[in-house]
């Protein structure tokens, strides 16, 4: 009845988030704790997306995942599954390693309409409550609508370290390579702001673009 | 004489309650008749972190409360008067939230004011 309730408001907040077309997340761990929502939100040069997913225990997550492709202009759903494959723990760091697959449907309205689609991909992180490093990859085979291989990297330090509950800020910068984009190779300085549940992330890409990133933990 | 015995007393229990303050939970609350559970943890370095302890914890019966603290590396339990949890439940709970534990301590009501 709880994870009912729970799971509930995440499909309200995930579809607030759709209307606000704020996409859904990248850099962010992709497994929560047992009996964990998450909802995420992203908007980047390329794609909007979001991202809901639930945890049954710590060391995986199933979810639904939604991209619209602005550049590109086709859409993808797909169901996806989120594995941490390992975690080290330290008592200033943590570090972790996932895979992430999804498979679903690519569309596209005005080109070769709709094909089956299957993604897959390594995520990297490691963080103190000072630094931050990642690296995540994927490649997306959706036959005659797309496919691409794109790599996103990031580096992040804290100004200041804030106690749990305040507000943490984050200065980062994300590169991201997709041979398939218009702009192939792009900087993303940004800034984040991190207090309990909820995450939020702004910059402006070396294109010109907006990203925009919002994660809220049930 | 009696007098002086119970005001001592008196003095002395007040000065061990002002040295020893309740412990500020960031979920739920203090049992100050109950036992307080200090785990050293590895791995938390965020509010996600935090969140995930507090959410597992605060879902047993035994739990009034949880208190994390990222720059001591410090999870502490503040379970319900007549309530109990082993080492090794303490230790699988935060396991499975995905984190590792260094060390565990109990604080008692009587122990807390030797």
């Amino acid at each position: 009845m709880k994870h009912t309730s729970k799971f509930n408001a995440a499909v309200a907040m995930a579809a607030l988030c759709g209307l606000l077309l704020l996409p859904m997340m990248a850099h962010a761990r992709p497994v929560s704790y047992p009996g964990g929502i998450t909802v995420m939100a992203q908007k980047n040069d390329e794609v909007t997306s979001t991202h809901v997913h639930y945890s049954p225990t710590a060391k995986y997550s199933i979810g639904h995942r939604f991209e619209k492709h602005r550049e590109d202009n086709f859409q993808l759903q797909a169901a996806q599954l989120n594995y941490l494959v390992n975690r080290w723990n330290k008592p200033d760091s943590q570090a972790n390693l996932y895979f992430k697959t999804g498979l679903g449907g690519a569309y596209n309205d005005n080109g070769p309409g709709s094909n089956l689609a299957a993604f897959a991909g390594i995520a990297a992180d490691w963080e103190t409550r000072k630094y931050f490093v990642s690296y995540e990859n994927r490649y997306l085979e959706a036959g005659k609508i797309a496919s691409s291989f794109e790599q996103r990297a990031r580096v992040g330090i804290a100004p200041y370290v804030a106690e749990y509950g305040s507000i943490h800020t984050w200065l980062m910068l994300e590169a991201k390579y997709n041979e398939k984009d218009e702009d192939p190779f792009t900087l993303t300085p940004l800034v984040r702001f991190f207090k309990g549940p909820a995450l939020l992330e702004a910059g402006v890409s070396s294109s010109g673009s907006a990203l925009l990133n919002f994660i809220y933990r049930y | 004489m009696k007098y002086i015995m119970t005001l001592i007393f008196s003095l002395t229990f007040a000065a061990n309650a002002l040295a020893a303050p309740a412990p500020e939970m960031t979920a739920g609350a203090y049992d100050a008749k109950g036992t307080l559970v200090n785990v050293e943890a590895n791995g938390l370095v965020c509010d996600f972190c935090a969140r995930a302890i507090e959410k597992v914890f605060m879902k047993r019966d035994e739990v009034s409360g949880v208190a994390v603290n990222l720059s001591d590396h410090l999870i502490q339990i503040s379970l319900k008067d007549g309530q109990a949890m082993s080492d090794e439940q303490i230790t699988k709970l935060i396991t499975d939230s995905g984190y590792n534990v260094a060390g565990i301590e109990r604080q008692t009501a009587e122990n807390a004011a030797e």
